[in-house]
């Protein structure tokens, strides 16, 4: 069970600012409580009580998004449904409904928040590794005697692992900013016991440029997650890409070399081998997206002839 | 790159209806109403699988009324007659039996009435869906208009009934004995896709065909093989309780997997009807057969789609992919990413 | 508790209500609106069954809290049936029997709303990724699709409003039976009207809840109430010491007392009540109970439990063993030798939770005339009834149990679980008083399918005849009885499938282990022991070279067959039903995993597309693998 004595609504970040003073020490962020009602529970946090829940949820500052140059600006009040639903997103960002599509389910969809789920860090979250594979950071503001300072964290800096950020006591995730990307055919892979609204045992997301004439790598980008403590990005396979012919030996040589990076205690030998299977999986996908066909001849099913 | 392969695998299965190896019991009573309308009173607890509607419809045409006619009384151990649990798959048999009885009875009392109002011998008397005629007679009324010439005649139209499964109990050292009277009978085709990347195991197909002695919501009946097919897609492929030194680790959803609208195979139902000579209905059951070839069937078919079998529920993506690992070192193959040995 | 200022417009009527700091809109539509058409499945946002329109927007309100909905225009599934006339996807769900216990429906419907008004063509597929976020334990879904899809027609105008109504051969039908009757309890439950236990609300009721065992084995050296008891708010605590009656309850054996008595034996085992004013203070007054607990030697493992020297649960059951179940017939060991092929195997299920969407509820009180009145979604209330006669010392019929309407079932209140603190908390107080389970509290604490781990050896002649089956069952019936001797029966008797098998052995052994308790699950031992012979029939018919049908052929029953527990069968319909599948899957014959690259039976009719999810991106005719963002 979640208690507060108070839950406050503020309608700009000075006000969220001007709350969070007041109740230094005893405050809480909440955007679209998502992640926090189910830790309030049994079996988990068990009954939790803040004397303040700041709710920034109608903050205006934290709206919308705004492409700067060849970055996107997204406010930390993005939802994964915007990624589905908003046209200008979807056309900025292609990879993000196929991740958000991914992500719970329609009702959880509208109420959380991409910065919510980098805040919450778990190692298995979906909406770091893509965030991570377009180069992405997060600013955070905080305000001291009056005045507001920012800083930028590039994401693979800002998660430190299970849970743990970098974000300081008084401060709040305003934006995160991202490469836009255009030409890029997108990939994102989840396992998980089921379906749907299914927490991953790994993801992958992966983004792959090809060069004018489609014969060569340009630029790969691959991210991580659930094979260690925090999401990871995959220069290895990057780099080793970048120029290299497109090619199924090249894929499967690239899917070898995350391989080592598992570090997770558990499920060991089947996180390797999803590793590479999923990366492998990822980029023949993210080609596919660019109507380049690698997969090998022989078919799935062979039919006959159906009764 | 690694494939996704399919395969398919069939079981078979067989169950007993209502109590095991000891004597099962159910009460009713039943009472045709101002209205031509019917009362049913019986110990049914509805749990889902739709014995309500089961036994209004059994109602409806044992006395000769409409199903919607029908009004079934509460559970209530203080108002309804006994007719023991939920559970064995007992209620179909057990309670629609009785209420056939009750009904049957009641009929009796307003037959009766109405043959002597008419002057005719009783088993001629037809009634349905609330009328009532003397067959080879040009007599004819509604039920509504037969209850009142009934009570007029101060006659009461109420029955009761008990219905008894006689089994008996087993033999301590070598199991004889006759636990059940009725059995039934099933089968299952489970058509599977199996992701070599992953391990990740998807139903896309149940074929099922069911003995049910008789269907009487055809309907209902399909809808307890498609909800048990799913329970038991559940068992197969990712529920767990886990227990470690007494402590469990999967206290809520989140952790504890249930099977979701995404999840679920096309289920195509055949229901066979073989009737049960020992009741005055001859329908049999289906909620818990419904759910017992599912399991081997989905591991047959994995078999059938890698070559592995899986011997340890349930068959979660890393115990397959596992299993897939231990078949490739048995046969001297080469793991994805490594260079062949 | 602290009060919020709230207000919104729910259903179309503005409220100005204040709600507690601990609600979330959840709480607040149930508990202070009194709108219980919304439930809660979970509380942790994965069941869907709270589900609301919040602006236009459906959201899972148990993850919402109440204030973030402040000012909001909120529709609930009471709202969707405008003057008692249900809407169009209310009709179609009761028309193509789409609600079984109707717990999960009222959720579901709404999210079948949002998905139509999202797309009102929406495909099967992508009606099913709408629905992803909602859970249904009775149905399969197969028939909640149907539903929308009938909407979805009627809605878009491609069908009419006639496809709603009773069939036409519903109202003239030779006969009812083999009719499909629409559900008569439909409509209560698509339109959440039908009250649950946990819906029931009676003026001045008071709260219950339950101290539970942290350790799975103790020894009980304190238990002082006495803080909790004095606690303003707190109106009664209840112990075993309070029960006036024979303390113990089970369905074979009755070795369970309604509170732990003098040791508690599980993880989550009752030790204590407290009955409050509000649930708050129940809450609070556990805290102040004061517990002191001598951990004992536990065990975990069945074989460890029937080892020498193992810590013994109950003193009626010194070798931990429960029940013991044989089948004996003719003469396995002398066949296994004359067999041409004897195969031997291992196999393990594991113990699966009910997670019917209900979780455990009552609402108990005294009527006028002192009869002990206890309202619980029980699937026995006629045992339950004698069981608490004894317990608490009250004739029969001074006890009344109502069933109250089940949100599911499956085994898992069939045994008597907390109707007896109930019972005895209304007693004591004088007052009634409501129970509801939190999710956790009912996966933690109530029985669980029994786990299993099975030794099979078959014998078969060359042509694939079974001429012996050996099987060695052995279940975890964890702390408690329970149901475990009439799941040890069941499995034992249906373990060897239907198949005409002249020698048979058959062993099923429950034990006693510190572990969940073992009870009840829908078909009760049989699951277990039947996986065992039908995977290990397609080993077999492997190593035969023989199709997995035609091996069951060769040993089905048929009419007037002798059964393993020696009955002879009257009519026995296994071939039509092999051949019934055989026909309508398409099935092509070969030996398992044999078949080779030449088959044409995969992927026809009957079986869906794999899902890949993004149906809702698709373009019309686009091919699979290629998603539109």
């Amino acid at each position: 069970m979640l208690n507060c004595d108070e839950y406050l609504t503020p309608g700009t970040l000075d006000e969220a600012f001007d709350l969070m003073e007041r109740h230094a020490g005893g405050y809480r962020i909440v955007a679209g409580a998502t992640d926090v009602l189910p830790w309030a529970r049994q079996g988990r946090a068990g009954d939790v009580h803040y004397p303040a829940l700041i709710d920034i949820s109608r903050v205006a500052e934290l709206e919308g998004f705004e492409r700067r140059g060849d970055r996107l600006r997204l406010g930390a009040n993005v939802t994964f449904s915007d990624f589905m639903n908003d046209p200008g997103l979807r056309e900025a960002l292609p990879i993000m409904p196929q991740v958000a599509v991914w992500f719970a389910d329609d009702q959880i969809r509208e109420q959380a928040t991409l910065a919510g789920n980098i805040i919450n860090a778990s190692p298995a979250a979906d909406g770091t590794p893509p965030m991570i594979a377009l180069n992405g950071s997060v600013t955070l503001a905080r305000r001291r005697g009056g005045k507001r300072r920012e800083r930028r964290l590039e994401l693979v800096d800002f998660v430190t692992g299970p849970a743990a950020t970098r974000l300081e006591e008084g401060e709040i995730l305003t934006a995160i900013e991202c490469d836009l990307l255009a030409g890029y055919g997108t990939a994102f892979e989840k396992v998980g016991h089921r379906r749907s609204l299914v927490i991953s045992t790994v993801c992958v997301a992966c983004l792959v440029k090809l060069d004018r004439e489609g014969r060569r790598f340009e630029d790969v980008r691959l991210a991580l997650a659930g094979v260690g403590p925090v999401p990871a990005r995959l220069d290895e396979c990057e780099s080793f890409l970048a120029g290299k012919p497109v090619a199924a030996e090249s894929v499967r040589e690239a899917a070898r070399l995350p391989m080592g990076r598992v570090q997770s205690r558990t499920r060991r030998e089947y996180r390797r081998e999803v590793v590479f299977n999923f990366v492998e999986r990822a980029l023949v996908d993210a080609l596919a997206a660019l109507g380049v066909d690698l997969t090998p001849q022989e078919p799935v099913l062979q039919k006959v002839s159906h009764g | 790159m690694s494939a996704k392969k399919r395969g398919r695998g069939v079981a078979a299965a067989w169950y007993g209806i209502a109590r095991t190896a000891t004597i099962d019991r159910a009460g009713a009573w039943a009472e045709l109403d101002d209205g031509g309308t019917a009362k049913i009173l019986t110990g049914v607890t509805e749990i889902g699988e739709g014995i309500l509607t089961v036994l209004a419809q059994v109602a409806a045409e044992e006395l000769g009324v409409r199903p919607e006619d029908v009004t079934i009384g509460d559970n209530d151990t203080a108002r309804s007659p006994e007719a023991a649990h939920a559970g064995a798959t007992r209620q179909t048999y057990m309670i629609a039996n009785a209420v056939a009885l009750a009904c049957r009875d009641a009929r009796t009392r307003l037959d009766a009435e109405m043959a002597d109002h008419w002057g005719v011998d009783a088993e001629c008397i037809r009634a349905h869906g609330g009328e009532i005629w003397a067959e080879g007679h040009n007599m004819r009324l509604s039920m509504d208009e037969a209850v009142h010439i009934c009570k007029a005649r101060g006659v009461v139209p109420v029955g009761s009934g008990s219905f008894t499964a006689d089994h008996t109990g087993l033999d301590p050292e070598d199991g004889s004995g006759r636990p059940w009277q009725a059995y039934v009978y099933g089968a299952q085709v489970a058509e599977v896709e199996v992701d070599t990347a992953t391990g990740e195991v998807q139903v896309l197909g149940i074929w099922a065909a069911h003995d049910v002695g008789r269907a009487v919501n055809p309907a209902g009946v399909e809808g307890q093989i498609e909800g048990g097919i799913v329970q038991a897609l559940g068992q197969a492929l990712m529920e767990d309780y886990k227990l470690a030194d007494g402590y469990t680790s999967t206290q809520g959803f989140a952790k504890y997997i249930l099977p979701t609208s995404l999840d679920v195979p096309q289920v195509t139902s055949t229901i066979i009807e073989d009737p049960d000579p020992l009741s005055p209905l001859g329908c049999k059951g289906i909620g818990e057969p419904a759910m017992v070839p599912t399991v081997p069937a989905v591991m047959n078919a994995i078999y059938d789609a890698i070559g592995v079998r899986i011997t340890s529920l349930p068959a979660t993506p890393e115990k397959v992919l596992a299993a897939l690992q231990d078949k490739r070192r048995r046969d001297g193959e080469a793991a994805p990413g490594m260079a062949a040995e | 508790m602290a009060s919020l200022d709230m207000h919104a417009t729910v259903n179309g009527r503005e409220v100005r209500k204040p709600a507690g700091s601990h609600m979330r809109l959840l709480d607040y539509l149930r508990d202070e609106l009194n709108l219980t058409g919304t439930k809660e499945g979970c509380g942790a946002g994965e069941c869907g069954s709270c589900s609301v329109f919040v602006d236009g927007v459906l959201m899972k309100s148990c993850l919402m809290p109440v204030a973030k909905a402040k000012g909001a225009v909120i529709e609930t599934v009471e709202g969707l049936a405008a003057r008692g006339e249900l809407s169009v996807l209310q009709k179609a769900f009761h028309k193509t029997g789409a609600s079984q216990c109707g717990y999960c429906i009222p959720g579901m419907v709404m999210a079948a709303t949002a998905a139509l008004r999202s797309n009102a063509y929406a495909d099967r597929e992508e009606i099913k990724e709408r629905l992803g976020g909602n859970i249904c334990r009775c149905t399969g879904y197969q028939k909640i699709f149907d539903a929308v899809e009938l909407a979805r027609d009627v809605g878009n105008g491609t069908l009419t409003a006639r496809a709603l109504e009773a069939v036409d051969e519903e109202r003239q039908a030779d006969s009812f039976i083999g009719s499909n009757v629409r559900r008569i309890d439909a409509p209560s439950k698509v339109s959440g009207a039908l009250k649950y236990a946990g819906d029931m609300v009676v003026p001045g009721m008071l709260h219950m809840q339950v101290l539970r065992s942290p350790v799975p084995h103790a020894r009980i050296v304190e238990l002082d109430v006495s803080e909790a008891e004095a606690m303003p708010g707190v109106e009664g605590v209840i112990t075993c010491r309070d029960v006036p009656g024979t303390d113990g309850f089970g369905v074979f054996t009755h070795d369970q007392p309604i509170m732990a008595r003098d040791r508690v034996r599980y993880v989550g085992e009752a030790i204590a009540a407290v009955a409050a004013e509000d649930l708050l203070t129940a809450k609070r007054a556990l805290a102040r109970i004061k517990l002191r607990l001598e951990e004992l030697p536990a065990v975990f493992d069945p074989e460890a439990a029937l080892a020498p020297g193992a810590p013994v649960l109950h003193e009626g059951a010194p070798d931990n063993v429960v029940m013991r179940i044989p089948i004996r017939k003719g003469d396995v060991d002398k066949a296994l030798a004359e067999a041409d092929l004897v195969v031997e195997e291992s196999y393990a299920t594991q113990a699966i939770e009910h997670a019917y969407l209900e979780p455990e509820a009552g609402l108990a009180y005294l009527e006028a005339d002192g009869t002990l009145t206890i309202q619980s979604p029980s699937q026995n209330i006629t045992h339950h009834r004698h069981m608490l006669s004894k317990i608490l010392s009250l004739p029969i019929n001074k006890v009344r149990m109502i069933m109250s309407p089940v949100g599911g079932g499956f085994g898992g209140k069939e045994d008597m679980i907390y109707q007896g603190m109930l019972g005895l908390m209304v007693l004591k107080t004088r007052q009634p008083v409501r129970y509801i389970y939190t999710r956790e509290e009912s996966i933690l604490s109530t029985a669980k399918r029994h786990p299993t781990r099975t030794r099979c050896r078959m014998g078969l002649t060359r042509d694939g005849r079974i001429l012996a089956t050996e099987m060695k069952l052995l279940a975890d019936g964890g702390a408690y009885a329970m149901s475990t001797e009439g799941v040890m029966r069941k499995a034992a008797i249906l373990a060897a499938g239907p198949y005409a098998i002249p020698n048979v052995r058959i062993d099923t052994l429950g034990v006693y282990t510190n572990n969940t308790p073992s009870g009840a699950f829908r078909s009760f031992g049989a699951l277990q022991s039947e996986f065992v012979t039908e995977s290990h029939l397609d080993i077999c018919a492997e190593k035969l070279g023989l199709d997995p049908i035609e091996i069951r052929r060769i040993n089905a029953m048929r009419d007037g067959a002798v059964t393993h527990t020696k009955q002879t069968l009257g009519s026995v319909s296994l071939l039509k039903v092999l051949e019934a599948v055989e026909k309508s899957s398409g099935w092509e014959p070969g030996p398992p995993g044999v078949r080779g690259p030449e088959r044409a039976d995969l992927g026809g009719p009957g079986a869906r597309r794999p899902c890949t999810l993004g149906a809702r991106f698709r373009k019309p005719g686009a091919d699979d693998k290629q998603e539109v963002a």
